[in-house]
């Protein structure tokens, strides 16, 4: 008797133990490396947000069961280099995330050193793409922006610019190949960088009153930047036809926040707002994430949530084909070709995505219509026009 | 270019103030307990903070934030004295560690209660122009730049004319000494703390008024306002006003004459400087008057 209890808690121990593995077998594990404090906290929040909403809506549509499991970087290059590490220490099978070029350069670095595939949207440094990285993929880069904003600088027939841009290094690469672009196309182009810790622009919007006289203002920057050079313009009134921007700038949240500052500037967006999503994707995104958030979602979350699912949808394909030990998820990653809430995402050989263009939107009486494109614009550009 | 210097030189002069604003509190507390208050940038953060949350939430000017952000800073900036005061042998170096460490704190409080986007006042009359002939500037930096000059007088009155100005000024020079005089040292550093407190409020909602906060700020502050009152002399009210105002200026010629990127360097050679000609500050030891 005393052996048949002891033969049933074996099989009930052994059958526990059998449903555990096949429940676990199918959840894929993958790393999240982000800044969610430190300098960085809010746009790798944001991205953060936007790859949690990807995993809950492949988890409600795939047979495979992904897990994130998320360390903060704290925006420091060594810390998120642990943190891949840490990540690869508890069975990841890829990484994601990553903010800021020289936090993800170490990171992609270690995780090409562990095998591991690492996808992000967070940096647009070219020397990203440049180290012969297998395991390395971006969905955006500095050319779809430039691509943007000198396109709609072009339609604007723009003979004088005058590029403010911020001496980080993504913002220096960007307007570096702005003017390059610009100069190229016959346009008289002044630049002036400037300190990522200054606060008072007054001096240079001076400068570009007094000095430079050009028909359009070029902001390359941040959103503490742009509120600074808006403001000092709305203070000298410099007599230019238009303003532009790029990232963090034509979105609900600026539009709320400084309602006298942002009428007719222009900045990079995927969506007007209110966001009108026409994809099912768009749509199945849109309402997980305003589940989960309560709130609109905006560029970082779409991003995110981008980069997510090509990566969740390639470790699928591979989980399917027996390869995931085998570079299953980057010969995965290589063959993504798709359409996505950013546009069509096909890797190069170097893990950039050459198809990435942005769209520009304008602040109009508090809401943000697309204006560039033309076959991607909701509504007419109100040009000339600037927030004064 | 004569426009554009003059321009720089009137901007400079209003950006000194807001330093002047900022660095005060520090220099206080520095000029009478030798402690430098590593959490004084997010103490005025906070009462940014505070500031935002009024006007967003409520709907009001920042202005009307004041009497909450103080009774907030305060109570922290005495937290913060009650921690300092525990520390029993080499108050000076391990003050920093400590008020490092609850700088820290606070920055990460900051971050979990109102998140890392950035913030500004949107109220349009403090973002409007003031102009003054061929001076541009907001109505916010004027308005700030007037608090700051009248409680730099304030706070030097306070100091010189006011018994526990001197109590405080006592306790500076000769803690025992003091102590013979029946000062009570602990609530002569309290009341310091209280004091910087107050003005950590003041620079905060200058500061949410006419910059841009976000959770990480908090350090910036505290070098900006640390490289001025070193500039100054320890302890030198007078000195903190004229080396908030020479940075400033100093910052906004090299953006006009040279580069914005160049500016925390001329800071800096600046800063350096003074400390090489004139190791006491510019208002140090000897012709110390606050």
């Amino acid at each position: 008797m005393k052996n048949s209890y002891k033969n049933l808690g074996l099989v009930a121990l052994i059958a526990c133990a059998g449903s555990w593995s096949s429940l676990h077998a199918e959840e894929l594990l993958v790393g999240v490396e982000v800044p969610l404090t430190g300098t960085l906290a809010r746009v790798g929040g944001g991205m953060h947000e936007g790859i949690l909403v990807a995993a809950e809506v492949f988890n409600k549509t795939s047979k495979h069961k992904i897990k994130v499991i998320s360390i903060d970087d704290e925006s420091s290059p060594a810390k998120a280099v642990a943190a891949v590490e840490k990540l690869a220490s508890q069975g990841v099978l890829a990484i994601t995330g990553g903010y800021g070029s020289n936090n993800i350069a170490p990171a992609s670095d270690a995780a090409s050193k562990l095998g591991l595939a690492y996808v992000t949207s967070g940096g647009v440094d070219d020397s990203l793409v440049s180290s012969g990285h297998k395991n390395f993929f971006r969905i955006n880069n500095t050319a779809g922006y430039q691509k943007a904003m000198v396109g709609l600088l072009g339609d604007m027939k723009a003979k004088s610019v005058s590029i403010v841009y911020s001496s980080k290094e993504a913002t220096s690469s960007l307007a570096r190949e702005v003017q390059k672009t610009l100069t190229a196309q016959g346009a008289t182009v002044a630049s002036h960088e400037f300190d990522p810790a200054i606060t008072d622009f007054k001096p240079i919007i001076n400068k570009i009153k007094l000095q430079d006289k050009s028909e359009f203002i070029a902001m390359v920057g941040y959103e503490n930047d742009y509120v600074g050079i808006l403001r000092a313009a709305r203070v000298l009134k410099p007599n230019v036809k238009a303003i532009v921007g790029v990232w963090s700038l034509a979105t609900s949240k600026m539009a709320a926040d400084f309602p006298d500052l942002m009428p007719n500037v222009y900045g990079t967006a995927f969506l007007p707002y209110p966001a009108e999503f026409k994809s099912a994707d768009g749509k199945a995104f849109n309402d997980a994430y305003q589940k989960l958030y309560q709130k609109e979602p905006d560029y970082l979350g779409q991003f995110g949530y981008v980069q997510a699912t090509l990566l969740f949808e390639a470790m699928a394909r591979s989980a399917d084909k027996g390869t995931l030990k085998k570079n299953g998820v980057i010969d995965e990653l290589n063959k993504t070709d798709r359409q996505t809430l950013i546009g069509r995402v096909k890797f190069g050989a170097n893990g950039d995505n050459p198809f990435f263009s942005h769209r520009m939107g304008q602040h109009q009486n508090g809401k943000v219509v697309i204006v560039w494109p033309k076959e991607e614009a909701t509504g007419k550009a109100s040009f000339p026009g600037v927030p004064w | 270019m004569t426009e554009l210097i003059l321009q720089a030189l009137y901007s400079g002069l209003l950006q000194g103030g807001s330093y002047a604003l900022i660095a005060l509190g520090l220099a206080l507390v520095f000029g009478t307990m030798k402690v430098i208050n590593l959490a004084h940038g997010e103490l005025v953060l906070l009462a940014a903070y505070i500031a935002y949350s009024v006007e967003s939430g409520l709907g009001w000017s920042p202005l009307l934030a004041i009497p909450l952000a103080m009774l907030v800073v305060c109570s922290t900036s005495v937290m913060v004295y009650l921690a300092v005061s525990r520390i029993q042998k080499d108050r000076e170096i391990n003050s920093l560690i400590l008020t490092y460490g609850l700088g820290v704190m606070l920055t990460n409080l900051i971050l979990l209660v109102w998140k890392a986007d950035v913030h500004s006042t949107s109220s349009s009359w403090m973002q409007d122009a003031f102009v003054l002939g061929p001076f541009f500037s907001m109505n916010s930096e004027i308005l700030f730049f007037g608090v700051s000059v009248l409680l730099m007088g304030g706070l030097w009155w306070w100091l010189a004319r006011s018994w526990y100005g001197r109590a405080v000024r006592a306790v500076s020079s000769n803690r025992d000494a003091a102590k013979l005089m029946g000062i009570n040292p602990r609530s002569t550093e309290l009341v310091s703390f209280v004091v910087a407190g107050i003005l950590a409020t003041f620079a905060g909602v200058a500061l949410f008024s006419y910059g841009v906060i976000s959770p990480s700020y908090g350090g910036v502050l505290t070098i900006k306002a640390f490289v001025i009152t070193v500039l100054a002399g320890i302890g030198s009210i007078p000195g903190v006003l004229v080396g908030a105002l020479l940075l400033g200026v100093a910052e906004a010629l090299t953006v006009t004459l040279a580069s914005s990127a160049l500016q925390d360097l001329v800071g800096m050679g600046l800063f350096l400087l003074v400390l090489f000609v004139m190791p006491n500050g510019l208002f140090g030891a000897k012709r110390r008057r606050g």
